[in-house]
């Protein structure tokens, strides 16, 4: 097996006596994109920060590609999207790009090109002699993911890339992130769990500052049981379950929120379970919205338990 | 590493250059501080200088000087640069604490210094900045001095030579004043959040630390030598020599600088970006 491109080994970090994390141990390793969820206060801006070198952890060791967070050699291989970073409003988003770039090895020529290259993937190519005061807080964000791309980086930690995007730019961004994850590894952390259950296939769950023990795969069944969720117009709930309860293999039926359902089955027992569910819903001629395999990863990491 | 740290510091040096060379904000500095300069070259140092120059050869104007405390000014072989000495010994410093104050703070509350973090080092941001501020007060004091010099030689074009000479011995002080001052706004900024807060934990550590000096060695006179940490200790010395007797205090500025610049760096390297 490769070597992990993040190790943190019992970090920890405290704010004025406040822990914001607590013995964080886990390794990631190189390819698909993998995300970062929690509730706020949950510490996912903190372990950012201190994978980025911004923070100092208290206690504790964090290895990236085999190197301290901050040190140079990490120049041009790892790159993030901090929250909350603004560009200096006094200059163009071109001369601060090109700056970027030049600082991780690019001559100035290649520099404005790559800040070209890096706007364009954000859509966001005409601003490129704008200054920061002009762009609205969306562009200004699709600028910070700009600068994250600079010089395509094997690692890149985005906090919060799609708040406060609209739904045509996140949907630019996941592109973005789809396309450059064939070059780099993302960690990407995220309130958005239908997002961040698109975009990633693995997700570390963090809680006050301490990390699950385990990292949730989206696709993955739990243990012998397969899950589908059911998202339904508006339909007779109880007479619902009761109907999916009587399919062969349906092991449970429940109704976590309105018009959703979450079908617990046994794969053996009824490999066509998805058929057998549509079928039934015509038969009643019940509209459903959407059938998905497996459970949401709100329902995966927040209520499994 | 060594090449790339110092490229990466030219880089950084470059672009403040720009901030104030090419940008709209950096233009109104520039002329702010040309303005100021015309009327202090144009109204206190071209009178002060001609009256010098008329008292000089009198048989009481040594006494006359040396009676008000300007007894140094008859030794610069041109008055008028006796005059702009005095006059940078006190400007120049205040001039410092303000300009300097804003080397990484505003960057750091905005969240620009994590975009830099991520592709320079701290220290490389640090030595980076101060670098920078250094050869932009470098290029300010030039510009005045240029502006003296042509002032002077527009009244007596013979002078140049010892007008380049006068010149050249104030550049290189000023510029050795100015370490230690720039080295403290370093500091401060790497900690603080905006440059006027800079500005005043500047002057209350300056007052402040004087005060504790001098009351401690009130008790103990040996720490009386402390005095030799504050920035600006030398400068009442400083504005009793002339010419390239300055540099005799050289080492006061350089010892502070490299105190102050190991305190700064340790800040930064702590500091929460």
């Amino acid at each position: 097996m490769s070597e992990p491109i993040i190790q943190c080994r019992d970090v920890s970090h405290s704010y004025s006596g406040k822990l914001a994390l607590k013995q964080v141990s886990f390794e990631i390793f190189a390819g698909e994109p993998i995300g970062l969820v929690g509730p706020n206060g949950a510490g996912k801006t903190t372990l950012l920060s201190v994978l980025c070198g911004f923070l100092k952890p208290s206690a504790g060791i964090v290895s990236i590609f085999g190197y301290k967070p901050g040190d140079s050699n990490l120049c041009g291989k790892i790159s993030a999207l901090p929250q909350d970073a603004r560009f200096d409003p006094v200059f163009t988003i071109g001369e601060q790009l090109a700056f970027l770039a030049c600082l991780q090895g690019f001559d100035v020529e290649q520099a404005w090109q790559e800040a070209g290259r890096v706007l364009d993937a954000v859509a966001l190519k005409e601003s490129l002699h704008s200054i920061l005061d002009t762009l609205s807080h969306g562009m200004a964000k699709r600028v910070a993911i700009a600068q994250a791309l600079i010089g395509s980086p094997e690692l890149i930690l985005l906090d919060e890339p799609t708040a406060g995007l609209d739904p045509v730019n996140t949907r630019n961004i996941r592109s973005i992130i789809m396309e450059q994850a064939k070059h780099s590894t993302f960690v990407i952390s995220s309130h958005d769990l239908a997002e961040l259950g698109r975009v990633c296939q693995k997700v570390l769950l963090l809680e006050n500052g301490v990390m699950s023990p385990m990292q949730h795969n989206v696709a993955e069944a739990d243990g012998n049981t397969g899950f589908f969720t059911l998202q339904m117009e508006t339909c007779p709930a109880d007479k619902l379950i009761k109907e999916l309860n009587q399919l062969n293999g349906v092991i449970k039926v429940s109704n976590p929120q309105k018009n959703e359902f979450l079908v617990e089955y046994l794969p053996e027992q009824a490999p066509q379970i998805d058929i057998e569910i549509l079928t039934c819903l015509a038969k009643h001629h019940w509209s459903y919205r959407q059938l998905i395999r497996g459970k949401s990863l709100e329902e995966k990491l927040f209520f499994s338990h | 590493m060594l090449a790339n740290f110092i490229y990466q510091n030219l880089l950084i040096c470059q672009f403040e250059l720009k901030r104030l060379f090419a940008t709209r904000k950096g233009w109104l500095y520039l002329a702010t501080y040309l303005v100021v300069w015309y009327f202090i070259l144009f109204y206190p140092i071209r009178y002060a200088a001609n009256l010098l120059d008329e008292h000089r050869s009198t048989a009481h104007a040594g006494s006359f000087f040396e009676f008000l405390g300007f007894g140094s000014l008859l030794d610069w072989s041109i008055p008028a640069f006796g005059v702009y000495w005095h006059f940078a010994l006190i400007f120049f410093p205040m001039m410092s604490v303000v300009i300097a104050a804003d080397q990484t703070c505003s960057d750091r509350v905005r969240g620009t210094l994590r975009f830099l973090a991520l592709r320079v080092s701290r220290d490389g941001l640090f030595f980076g900045r101060y670098i920078s501020f250094m050869v932009i007060q470098f290029l300010l004091i030039l510009l005045t001095l240029l502006a003296t010099l042509l002032l002077v030689v527009f009244r007596d074009s013979s002078l140049l030579l010892e007008a380049f000479n006068n010149a050249a011995s104030i550049l290189i002080n000023l510029f050795l004043v100015l370490l230690p001052f720039t080295a403290m706004m370093a500091g401060l900024s790497a900690t603080v959040k905006s440059a006027r807060q800079a500005t005043v934990w500047a002057v209350l550590i300056w007052s402040f630390l004087a005060g504790i000096i001098s009351a401690l060695s009130s008790y103990l006179p040996i720490l009386g030598k402390l005095k030799i940490l504050i920035p600006g200790y030398q400068l009442s010395g400083l504005a009793q020599l002339s010419e390239w007797e300055t540099l005799q205090l050289a080492y006061i500025p350089v010892l502070q600088a490299v105190i102050l610049l190991i305190i700064g760096r340790w800040i930064m390297q702590r500091q929460a970006l």
